[in-house]
């Protein structure tokens, strides 16, 4: 089984890839890792943090839920407006790869919930990402990068 | 009517209050300015930013106006409070006072304005049961494009002062 590191500011998580319910969205994260960007929480979610991937994907619906649970990673395409302050001329949604880290969160779309891809699940450091994510919000977002381990 | 200044990092906007239609809220807002505070921006309600309330300001207000459903507008300035049991799981980037009971100025910056879209549960809204009070008191006259830059700026680099005055009429 695949484990990807996470990376959020000074901490660091791990997860486990899916590889037997998501094989697809899990062979395109192994080949695009690492990824590394800016971290951006979630203004519409609850306790969400992702990157977006600014290279064209075409990534299937694959293994997708409606009901996110703490330490779920999840790939999926988030509205653009959750992302940029204007909708951007040509754009409406941008692919994005990210985690709950607590409870009572939900992904949106633009009217109701959004299924997601659910690639893999935070085995260690969840606790930790809970921690920073929040210190984050009140002083400032930094990197958040995916690796294998 | 009268009008609210909002700063915030070197800009400003204005706000008019809804003295004809929630004028025992206003009124409790106008007395208890000015209040400043550091803003943090929502993360269910979309482009949002709330300045908690606390100590001889925060209010404990009845509902007043028309029902709200949700349904939210860039520039709505809404006044809010929870109860204790309304509790949203651990707010773990707030102070510990507003973990539990909150009270709260929630300023509206620009599209979407989503308080219907998640903050605003409607299983557990707690309207019916009075455990929590979301009034629109007010709306931005116009959003100046710093201001909700700044706005949109705590999403990414942190807590800033907000400070909210009442906007007195010059001689």
């Amino acid at each position: 089984m695949t484990r990807v590191k996470i990376r959020l500011g000074n901490v660091e998580a791990f997860a486990q890839l899916d590889e037997r319910d998501a094989p697809k969205a899990t062979k395109w994260l192994k080949e695009t890792l690492p990824i590394d960007g800016q971290a951006m929480h979630s203004m519409e979610n609850g306790r969400e943090v992702y990157v977006v991937l600014d290279t064209p994907h075409q990534i299937t619906e694959e293994n997708q839920t409606i009901y996110q649970t703490v330490g779920d990673l999840i790939v999926y395409y988030k509205p653009a407006i959750f992302v940029q302050p204007q909708w951007p001329r040509h754009i409406r949604d941008f692919l994005v790869i990210g985690f709950i880290y607590e409870r009572d969160s939900a992904i949106r779309g633009m009217s109701g919930p959004l299924a997601t891809n659910l690639v893999g699940k935070i085995t260690e450091g969840i606790v930790a990402l809970a921690h920073e994510a929040p210190r984050m919000r009140r002083e400032g977002f930094g990197k958040l990068s995916f690796s294998l381990a | 009517m009268r009008k609210l200044l909002f700063e915030l990092a070197g800009t400003s906007a204005v706000a008019e209050m809804h003295d004809d239609v929630v004028p025992k809220t206003c009124d409790a807002v106008w007395n208890m300015l000015p209040v400043e505070g550091m803003a943090i921006h929502a993360n269910w309600s979309s482009r949002e930013i709330m300045l908690h309330l606390h100590g001889e300001k925060l209010l404990r207000l009845p509902p007043e106006g028309p029902d709200r459903r949700g349904t939210t507008a860039p520039g709505d300035v809404v006044y809010f409070w929870r109860s204790p049991q309304m509790s949203r799981g651990k707010q773990l980037a707030y102070s510990a006072e507003f973990q539990r009971e909150l009270s709260e100025l929630a300023i509206f910056y620009g599209d979407p304005a989503g308080g219907g879209m998640a903050a605003d549960d409607p299983a557990r809204s707690g309207r019916d049961l009075n455990l929590q009070v979301a009034t629109l008191f007010a709306t931005l006259i116009d959003t100046p494009k710093e201001f909700a830059h700044k706005c949109e700026d705590i999403r990414h680099n942190g807590l800033q002062k907000l400070v909210v005055r009442r906007l007195e009429r010059s001689a």
